[in-house]
């Protein structure tokens, strides 16, 4: 619990490679009313796979950070895989063990991600 | 000041705690926990029944409370005290138990913006359910504007509800001179107050504030969860049906059907939490020996003391009037990407021993007109809580500050 708010968490937090909207892109957005957070991720696919993705919307530092690694993960990746994943491969690359209430947090991306491949 | 943490067993195994949530619970000092288990292990029968002594005198403790809260908050009779698990099933059961048989459509119900959910959920609910029209009491400078009272409030308003204290802001509203000026507007209105913040901070008197129902809990006043306490007023309970049916809160019962008991008993079905109900009445008895004048007086010198605190930073905004409140302080940076409620929370709590509540405290449309959806970060006073926590909080926060600040690009 000390160590979550690291360097690599804060980095992806201040510092993030796909925040922003894609053009174009097909879409799914999703709110966590008990925090406020919310997050919505545009995406290009071709031929079953993410070619390109970005996220925007407002929340706490983790699950914006997270929603960056886990787009970080999956550019590049088959919507298939993508159905297959869960939250700790995202815990893994965060390096740390979440709380119950934090998971919700850094859930949220995938979430959101798993209602967009399945449009 | 006078050192109360020693009185809370929680605070002594925790010596470097600063607990700052007293809004949310208050902990629980020695006395209360005592008389709990005295109950358990000395006369832990059931109520209203048994005519063996450790029965008669379980209800003889359990039926003192009643008297003991009577007495605290002032009211005419006894028998206006209605035992409840909480503040949100006292506000549901008026308006379950008034509100289904006395507001019709067309009707006006009158909330404000800065309500807990479990003051405008339930209100709401009835509106749809009945067809009245919900209308909400604007919150501007974090109070109520006081100069539209009467642009809210009219011969077709039939129920007003509100908070007592805000949750969020700390503003205590003026309840008195709301109800005499609703009252002329129409004599019959009835008024609800959520007295949840309000009754472990300073001296509340029924009959003073001339109310209908006012709502409030034992968790948060120093007694233990699962209990609360709905004053009702003995005209109005008149006008009520119950809400739960069963042991306990009958005449008579036939099989073609059945009749109701007479008093506050009507709304309390089944077992009721007798261990939490005379854990309340040594609650009650806790804050009458150190007396509300001092509990008012102890806080009101803590929240000075935050307030010129925290204003001495300019990136950190409190939100909340300076004067006429109690000490719940919600705060957030003036300035983006230094995380949200949340995070502050969460590192306050680890790192700094600070515990403090994050998010939309259960008021999400205040949240909303404050243009904070991400929420706040809230700390709260209780009578253990001393200049010390304050700085913990004041300092903790600052440090988190300084942990979003000292990323570097790379």
């Amino acid at each position: 619990m000390d160590d979550l708010y690291q360097e690599i968490i804060l980095d992806h937090y201040k510092y993030p490679t796909h925040k922003g909207i894609l053009e174009g892109g097909i879409e799914a957005g999703e709110v966590n009313m008990s925090c406020g957070d919310s997050l919505r991720i545009t995406a290009k696919v071709e031929k079953g796979k993410i070619v390109d993705a970005k996220f925007s919307g407002g929340g706490c530092a983790i699950s914006l950070a997270a929603a960056d690694i886990l787009l970080d993960m999956v550019i590049g990746k088959k919507l298939t895989e993508i159905k297959k994943m869960s939250g700790t491969e995202i815990e893994k690359i965060m390096g740390v063990e979440l709380t119950p209430s934090r998971k919700k947090c850094a859930y949220l991306g995938l979430e959101v991600l798993k209602k967009l491949v399945n449009v | 000041m006078a050192d109360y943490k020693k009185l809370f067993p929680l605070l002594i195994k925790n010596p470097d705690l600063h607990y700052l949530d007293s809004g949310a619970t208050t902990l629980k000092p020695q006395v209360v926990l005592d008389k709990i288990m005295e109950y358990y292990t000395e006369y832990s029968a059931n109520i209203h029944r048994g005519l063996y002594p450790m029965s008669e005198r379980a209800t003889m403790e359990y039926e003192n409370v009643r008297k003991k809260v009577a007495t605290f908050i002032n009211t005419k009779h006894e028998s206006e005290v209605v035992f409840t698990s909480g503040t949100t099933a006292s506000l549901n059961l008026v308006s379950r138990g008034w509100g289904e048989d006395n507001i019709l459509e067309g009707d006006e119900v009158v909330i404000s913006e800065m309500e807990h959910h479990s003051n405008l959920v339930p209100w709401q609910e009835l509106c749809k359910r009945k067809g009245a029209i919900l209308r909400y009491w604007l919150v501007e400078d974090f109070q109520l504007v006081m100069a539209d009272m009467e642009t809210y409030i009219g011969p077709k308003t039939k129920l007003i509800a509100l908070t007592q204290v805000s949750n969020v802001l700390g503003t205590v509203n003026p309840i008195e001179e709301i109800v005499e000026r609703a009252r002329k507007i129409n004599p019959k209105i009835c008024i609800v107050i959520d007295g949840a913040q309000a009754v472990g901070h300073f001296k509340v008197d029924i009959q003073e504030l001339n109310v209908d129902f006012y709502a409030f809990s034992a968790h948060k006043m120093y007694g233990p969860t699962g209990v609360g306490v709905l004053y009702a007023k003995a005209s109005r309970q008149l006008q009520m049906s119950p809400e739960n049916f069963g042991g306990g809160m009958i005449k008579e019962v036939h099989k073609e059907g059945a009749s109701w008991a007479i008093g506050p008993e009507k709304f309390e079905a089944g077992t009721p939490p007798i261990a939490q109900v005379i854990g309340l009445g040594a609650a009650v008895d806790f804050l009458s020996g150190i007396g509300m004048e001092t509990v008012a007086s102890h806080e009101k010198e803590l929240i000075d003391y935050a307030i010129g605190k925290l204003e001495k930073y300019s990136n950190i905004r409190v939100l909340g009037k300076k004067n006429n409140r109690i000490g719940v302080f919600s705060v957030v940076f003036n300035d983006e990407d230094m995380g949200t409620a949340h995070d502050w929370s969460s590192i306050l709590g680890s790192k700094f021993n600070v515990c403090v509540r994050a998010g939309h405290h259960c008021a999400m449309p205040l949240h909303n007109l404050m243009g904070l959806p991400s929420g706040t970060l809230r700390a709260s006073l209780g009578i253990y809580s001393t200049k010390e926590d304050i700085d913990a909080f004041v300092e903790g926060l600052i440090e988190v500050r300084k942990i979003f600040e000292e990323t570097d690009n790379g």
